[in-house]
């Protein structure tokens, strides 16, 4: 009994006595090297997919942009303003070396992408991230209250909403939430009215957009966190918890979360490219000036190069969240793979 | 004190959720759904290119949804606007189970296959799938319905592969594979005769779940405006087409963003209905 408690208090990190420190900081230090490695090399790859899908596919930029009683004069020149008129390889090396250095390319238009993206970007990022921060504190919040009670009416209550909501499409969230809270009681504004340097001019404008992306991903997480937690209940380290009287909320704060914590932060981490491609259309609805609206001039325009662009920037954020995720697990783990 | 179940038990046994046994009643609402949406367009009362009523009419007369933005009837543009959604997602949704399921099945007996279908599922989870499926319809002009089917169809195989891939592994461990595999049987017959006529249940499961997320992706591509173009009839490009008026008439944008998010959720019922129980794999990878 009392192995098993002191070995329930170790899956803590950062509690009871670290053995042999020097090793184990260097092993430490040795997974996140390997983890980082891994994930650039990942991100390396989706740009390298993203080249090969835009170069492969049939029709370029050059083409796509053409205007009707343009003569192949037109079309060769803008093909030469473009470099879609050099080898390949020559290309993919410009393409891959120019990201780190943040060149993402130049529009189907002769523009910078970086340039297009560098004021709405960071409106997306702020959108996402509360999207995210949203969905963390709710789906851990009522993933929590659900499991506390087991096949209980507020973990059957919960366990359907989640379920009803996972699948919708954000805009249909988006539309019906405008159309309660901003047309029919005017609580909140129905569209984003921007101040001079492009942000939003105020906190109100960002809940309705937030909430929609959010929405449909704490059902998701809902049940990730729930299954989590019914997972870790079993453990033979919470009977022993229990066994030992201490109360509910230590049990879920000290033993049920930190086990389930790993598990809880890949699902959240796996959201963000969820909260991240909605956010497009969530901010079309809404008209918040993010990357949403630079992304359907390109649809218009046949802007390929441009959303080459912005998958690229999209995955290097992702790429940074999972990365925390990554980190989460390995300390959590402490040392144990 | 209820947090953990019973501690008399050292083990308790798979966690039966109540009505997971009899999946019919969940599956039917779906069924029901799709029917009337595939035979939405011969049960329409008016035109659907045809102005009826006054733009944005309220709801009354023979409209009994009103009009949208140039009069014509909401409730005939919802019946016939759901079946091109439908029959695109079925088909993703197919695609995608059949691609899963022979390439899962191989990665389970091919533990090499195995590892480059997880690294590509790693690499894919870093492209958001909206993102996914604008980069391959605008790099591909001319591909129209073709182009969304197919980045729909590459962005959802990696993960789907993954789960046939789990639940082919204690399959493909099985001692018949095994006594096949060392008769000398090939490759194709392990996969088709062996391993995946267990995996039924599995892949049942996994279409439904396929198809709510072929939904979401095919809506929400409509919604960008690169699906069905006008005049054509389409729930999600009504909701984009009518939000102007949602004033007006509500129910121009209220009426198909409904119909969209009953499809969603009756198909998400059925296929978490559908889900085998196996104890531990409380988690539905989409």
């Amino acid at each position: 009994m009392a192995g098993s408690l002191i070995g329930a208090v170790r899956r803590w990190p950062g509690r009871g006595d670290e053995p042999r420190p020097g090793p184990a900081v260097v092993r430490l230090l040795l997974r996140v090297a390997a983890v980082l490695a891994r994930r650039a090399l990942l991100l390396a790859v989706l740009l390298a997919f993203v080249f090969a899908a835009v170069e492969l596919l049939p029709g370029d930029a050059a083409t796509a942009t053409s205007e009707r009683g343009e003569s192949t004069a037109d079309l060769a020149e803008r093909r030469h303003l473009l470099h879609l008129d050099r080898p390949v390889p020559e290309r993919f090396r410009e393409w891959m070396t120019g990201l780190p250095t943040g060149d993402l390319g130049t529009s189907a238009h002769g523009e910078a992408v970086a340039d297009l993206l560098a004021r709405p970007f960071p409106n997306t990022l702020l959108l996402g991230g509360l999207a995210l921060l949203v969905t963390l504190v709710a789906s851990v919040a009522l993933g929590c209250w659900a499991a506390a009670e087991p096949g209980g009416k507020v973990d059957r209550a919960v366990s359907a909403s989640a379920t009803g909501v996972l699948a919708l499409p954000e805009f249909v969230v988006a539309v019906a939430l405008m159309l309660v809270f901003a047309l029919w009681t005017d609580w909140l504004p129905a569209v984003t009215l921007t101040e001079a340097d492009g942000s939003p001019a105020s906190w109100k404008m960002l809940v309705l957009p937030v909430l929609a992306l959010a929405i449909p991903q704490i059902g998701w997480n809902v049940r990730i966190v729930r299954a989590a937690l019914a997972d870790e209940s079993t453990a033979p380290h919470i009977e022993t918890a229990v066994l030992d009287g201490l109360p509910r909320h230590r049990i879920f704060t000290h033993h049920l979360l930190p086990g389930a914590l790993p598990t809880i932060a890949a699902g959240i981490a796996t959201s963000t490219g969820m909260l991240l491609g909605g956010a497009v259309v969530v901010e079309t609805i809404f008209n918040y000036p993010g990357i949403g609206s630079v992304l359907a001039g390109a649809v218009t325009d046949r802007d390929s190069p441009l959303v080459a662009g912005v998958v690229a920037v999209t995955g290097a954020v992702i790429t940074g969240v999972l990365l925390l995720a990554d980190l989460v697990r390995a300390w959590a783990s402490g040392g144990r793979t | 004190m209820t947090v953990p179940t019973s501690t008399a038990h050292p083990v308790p046994p798979a966690r039966r959720l109540p009505g997971r046994r009899r999946p019919a009643p969940r599956v039917l609402p779906a069924l029901l759904l799709i029917a009337l949406t595939l035979a939405g367009p011969w049960l329409v009362p008016h035109a659907i290119d045809v102005p009826v009523t006054a733009p944005y009419a309220e709801p009354g007369g023979d409209a009994p949804f009103g009009g949208d933005q140039l009069g014509r009837d909401v409730l005939s543009r919802v019946l016939a606007g759901g079946r091109e959604l439908v029959v695109t997602s079925l088909l993703v949704a197919v695609l995608v189970t059949a691609v899963a399921a022979v390439l899962g099945a191989v990665s389970a007996l091919r533990p090499a296959v195995g590892r480059i279908v997880e690294r590509t599922a790693d690499v894919l989870m870093l492209l958001p799938a909206v993102l996914g499926i604008l980069l391959v319809t605008l790099s591909w002009p001319d591909g129209g319905r073709l182009a969304v089917v197919t980045a729909a169809v590459v962005l959802g195989v990696p993960y789907a592969v993954r789960l046939v891939a789990g639940a082919a592994a204690p399959v493909a461990a099985s001692g018949y594979v095994e006594a096949a595999a060392v008769g000398g049987e090939r490759l194709g017959h392990l996969v088709v005769r062996e391993v995946l006529p267990n995996l039924r249940a599995t892949l049942l499961a996994l279409f439904g779940l396929r198809f709510v997320a072929a939904v979401y992706l095919v809506a929400t591509a409509g919604f960008l405006q690169i699906g069905p173009q006008p005049p054509a009839a389409d729930w999600a490009l009504m909701i984009r087409e009518n939000s102007a008026g949602i004033l007006l008439n509500p129910w121009a944008v209220l009426a198909p963003g409904i119909a969209i998010g009953l499809l969603a959720m009756s198909v998400n019922l059925a296929a978490a209905a559908l889900i085998p129980v196996t104890g531990r794999k409380a988690v539905p990878a989409l």
